[in-house]
């Protein structure tokens, strides 16, 4: 069985967004016979990419949702998940990471390292993924993979060494010669299926000599017998690849692969390189927590016969209904197996069972340990842990940043609405960064998520895969509102208009809290105010924080202490103390000054270090504040706390005061006052839409 | 914040000539490893920031993270000491008075430090009166290296204190007993202070004083916890 897992390649493909993983991918399918034509991304014959499965990616050319399919190569199985590559993006490329064992990256030949090349890069850090990399676009004018290699060294840090270097170059593409075996490559057939191999062409026998010094120097340093047999002169091609193997597994070498896959040149290299250097599930620790253990930390062992444990790390609807991509680190899946949800402990039968090539699907009937499967039907969330209910495990949780941005939508017409109402669904399940709510007073829908674009393509989806007409507000920040002052009241609700009275009197205080909770403390004596009342009280009051009385949003930090009241016999009751509170509310609120607060936002700017004075000024006029500045190499990140109010078009300006060369992320970091000129101007800005909203 | 003042380590320089360091001047905190070094610079950083000065904190090897949660720490304990109270507002002054300057993986470079302290200036108006350095190996830096420090204090009128780790095991001293690394470098450095643990407390000793006599006895003995000095 172990057999089996080590030759399982658990493989993602990240790139900047135009390197062409795509085009990349629909190669490595067609070389492995999983697909039997291949197809442009933008294709001119109308069928396009086999991993662009959603018709808006077709259409511009890019992959927005990843799609995991399996292909074999030399007798190993790789399962690829094809990732997106644009930033507003990036939790699918988080989730990628998350279930993948390592990871190809692509570089475009003639672009090089480019911003996105770098976050992409980062997240492969973050996560520890040993790495290949693979320049494409060979056949580009302008190509040159020798700058790229610099560019990795230098922009990236990475000890980057050429396996292959190309036989001409742009236009003349004609092949590679591999440095371990010294042999030239060209690719024959009428999709460079079939390989020739032949000599070194005699124009490059220097160069192939030079580049196998320094591929040697650098593989040498994972390995003494290869360094020995180097020194007798006679190292074996199996001790280069052991060594550069060993190298890859430590994250400190990566062997670079290049090509051309629109010219059908160097992909079967790559996927040599895929299942010679790049681990199997076995060599790759996994930790899952123990919930019923404290959390306590659990290796997970990618044995197939212990229990099971099952990350859903992406769920899509398809053609053939609701599809669950499970990344299984121990035990094994059989179809009619009963699995249960770590999180709900609901149980769950497993129907169909597939292997997923990206829109087409192959049945079975069993899945192991370190594969990459998908069920059929399964109600869950993305980042949900299946086991076979014996333990409580979870794999650790994937970081799921918080939104920034909301927008109100409006559908525009009822089949629209209910159109609407089942993508908004399917996207919160879908993409954890994806939120939704109706706001209570306006009755709009409102969705949030990571950035403007991110929204985007969420309405533009609405629209293309669900018919949902719809349009859109502008992006809203969510201020909150606080009371600066301590403020006692005293109030008395009553009413006699026939019937029942109503009577309630109830007296405190109300004070700023220390953070931005609500606390209500009870300190009536003597019974002035019966027990059974007080929780109608504290409701009353619970209320009014919902919709400020200043700008209508929710209050926050403010502690309310009732000391004194007084009730009737007959007249009072939860609902007449209920109203009392909601009058002591309103009658002292005003006078406790109540402040505007605003998000502020946690600001993190990566930049070429030359860009650092034109970062810092942008952040300035965003009346931010900049914590730090950390230099790590060519490269500067800025952090920085910035009002989000500020922030709305920040990439448009980031990009051009950087040449595109800097990227930012941000995240919530805490309410703060907003100043009182902004404040003023607010206040009439959202007096002036209530009154046109009328 | 006068509070602070009073019982700060830097309080040690009041027994010294020109009371201070002094811009354009380049001072060391010696102490071996474990003794708190970081934490006696970060009060010596506070000094500055209570006084109104501003301050740029160069990291060579702690991430900015670390720093700030080093001040965080360090600023919770004196809000109990001093029982300061309006803990919010205080916080937030000094952060805005305070940059972190973070050098990972090497990449210092005393050319790349002006460009970031001409960016402080130019870009948001931050001009910084004092700059606390830490991390900085005074065994393995170059004597160019210090000589340029101490072109930027002039250049951009700062003060520049640094940390530098000395070693039980060597007992190397210049001429006028000032130990290992320092010494070697003692005439680039204006005011030398040492961090010195004995069976007694923890004593801060003027080892240099500018060009002027230093009297064997002059120093403060700290609190070992708050690293305040004992009144």
């Amino acid at each position: 069985m172990k057999e089996d897992i080590k030759k399982i390649r658990n493989i993602g493909i990240s790139a900047h967004i135009d390197s062409g993983k795509t085009t990349l991918t629909e190669r490595v399918l067609y070389y492995t016979k999983r697909i039997f034509a291949v197809h442009e991304v933008r294709g001119k014959d109308g069928v396009g990419a086999k991993m662009d499965s959603m018709e808006l990616e077709k259409e511009r050319g890019i992959t927005i949702s990843s799609a995991a399919t399996y292909c074999e190569w030399n007798n190993h199985r790789i399962n690829i998940i094809d990732t997106p590559g644009h930033v507003d993006f990036t939790i699918e490329v988080e989730r990628s990471l998350r279930v993948l064992d390592s990871s190809v990256l692509v570089l475009c030949a003639v672009g090089g390292v480019q911003s996105q090349t770098i976050t992409v890069d980062r997240q492969m850090n973050r996560y520890n993924v040993p790495r290949l990399a693979f320049i494409n676009k060979c056949d580009r004018s302008g190509a040159n993979p020798y700058r790229v290699l610099e560019q990795m060294r230098e922009r990236l840090n990475h000890n980057a060494v050429l396996m292959q270097i190309p036989i001409g170059l742009e236009g003349d593409l004609k092949g590679i010669v591999d440095l371990v075996s010294m042999q030239a490559v060209y690719f024959e057939g009428a999709f460079g299926e079939d390989l020739r191999i032949d000599n070194i062409p005699e124009s490059l026998v220097e160069e192939a000599k030079a580049r196998r010094e320094e591929l040697l120097d650098a593989a040498s340093m994972f390995s003494d017998e290869l360094m020995e047999s180097i020194l007798e002169e006679k190292p074996t091609e199996k001790q280069i690849h052991e060594a550069v193997r060993k190298g890859v597994l430590q994250r400190e070498l990566i062997p670079v692969f290049l090509g051309s896959a629109y010219k059908n040149i160097g992909v079967q290299n790559l996927l040599d390189g895929v299942t010679n250097y790049l681990p199997s599930p076995t060599e790759v620790e996994n930790i899952a927590l123990d919930l019923e253990n404290e959390e306590n930390e659990v290796k997970m062992s990618s044995n197939p016969d212990d229990i099971l444990v099952a990350l859903a790390f992406k769920l899509e609807v398809t053609s053939y209904g609701q599809l669950t991509y499970l990344r299984i680190y121990q035990g094994s899946i059989k179809k009619g197996d009963d699995l249960v949800n770590t999180r709900d402990r609901k149980k769950i039968k497993v129907g169909r069972l597939a292997r997923m090539h990206a829109d087409e699907m192959e049945d079975i009937t069993e899945a192991r340990a370190g594969d990459i499967v998908a069920l059929f039907g399964v109600d869950c969330f993305s980042g949900d842990t299946f086991t076979d209910g014996s333990k409580r495990y979870s794999m650790t949780s994937i970081f799921v940043p918080e939104p920034v941005i909301s927008l109100s939508i409006f559908p525009k017409d009822n089949k629209s609405r209910i159109n609407m109402s089942k993508s908004i669904h399917r996207f919160t399940k879908e993409d954890p960064t994806f939120r939704t709510h109706v706001d209570p007073e306006s009755g709009e829908t409102i969705i949030s998520g990571m950035g403007e674009l991110h929204l985007d393509i969420y309405v533009e989806r609405m629209k293309r895969e669900f018919k949902a007409e719809v349009e859109t507000g502008m992006p809203q920040v969510a201020y909150r509102e606080a009371i600066s002052n301590k403020v006692e009241f005293d109030y008395i609700h009553k009413k006699q208009t026939g019937g029942a009275g109503q009577y309630g009197r109830v007296a405190g205080f109300m004070e700023p809290s220390d953070d931005e909770s609500y606390e209500f403390v009870n300190e009536i004596k003597g019974g002035v105010i019966p027990t059974e009342y007080i929780p109608a009280i504290d409701k009353g009051f619970q209320s009014c924080l919902k919709k400020g009385r200043l700008i209508g949003f929710p209050v926050v930090g403010m502690k309310i202490t009732i000391n004194d009241g007084n009730f009737h016999s007959v007249d009072s009751s939860e609902m007449a103390f209920t109203q009392a509170a909601i009058g002591a509310f309103n009658s002292a609120y005003s006078h406790a000054k109540p402040i505007i607060l605003e998000p502020i936002m946690k600001v993190s700017v990566e930049c070429p270090s030359e860009y650092q004075g034109n970062v810092m000024s942008s952040i300035n006029q965003r009346r931010g504040m900049i914590i730090s500045s950390t230099e790590d190499g060519v490269f500067t990140t800025v952090d920085s706390e910035v009002p989000l109010a500020e922030m709305f078009g920040y990439a448009t300006t980031l990009r051009s005061l950087s040449q595109g060369k800097a990227e930012f992320t941000m995240e919530f970091s805490r309410y703060s006052r907003l100043p009182e000129s902004l404040a003023e101007e607010l206040k009439k800005k959202l007096a002036e839409k209530s009154k046109g909203g009328k | 914040m006068n509070d602070f003042i009073k019982v700060s380590p830097l309080k040690l320089l009041e027994m010294s000539s020109s009371k201070g360091l002094g811009k354009g001047k380049l001072g060391a905190l010696m102490a071996r490893a474990g003794v708190g070094k970081t934490a006696c610079l970060i009060h010596m950083a506070f000094d500055k920031l209570f006084r109104k000065e501003k301050l740029v904190h160069v990291s060579l090897e702690d991430s900015p993270e670390k720093v700030a949660s080093y001040y965080n720490v360090i600023f919770s304990d004196l809000v109990k000491a001093l029982e300061i109270k309006n803990e919010t507002e205080t916080r937030m002054f000094l952060d805005r008075n305070r940059m972190i300057l973070a050098y990972k993986n090497k990449s210092f470079k005393t050319e790349r430090l002006k460009d970031n302290l001409n960016n402080l200036i130019n870009q948001i108006e931050f001009k910084a009166d004092s700059l606390i350095v830490d991390g900085l190996d005074f065994e393995n830096t170059d004597r160019f290296v210090l000589e340029e420090f101490r072109n930027i204090a002039l250049e951009f009128d700062v003060e520049i204190w640094f940390s530098a780790l000395s070693h039980r095991h060597i007992s190397d001293v210049n001429e006028q007993g000032i130990p290992y690394p320092c010494g070697r470098v003692a005439d680039l450095l204006s005011v030398i202070i040492q961090l010195n643990p004995t069976q007694s407390g923890i004593f801060l000793k003027l080892l240099k004083d500018h060009d002027n006599p230093v009297k064997s006895d002059t120093s403060i003995r700290l609190d070992p916890n708050t690293f305040l000095a004992t009144v």
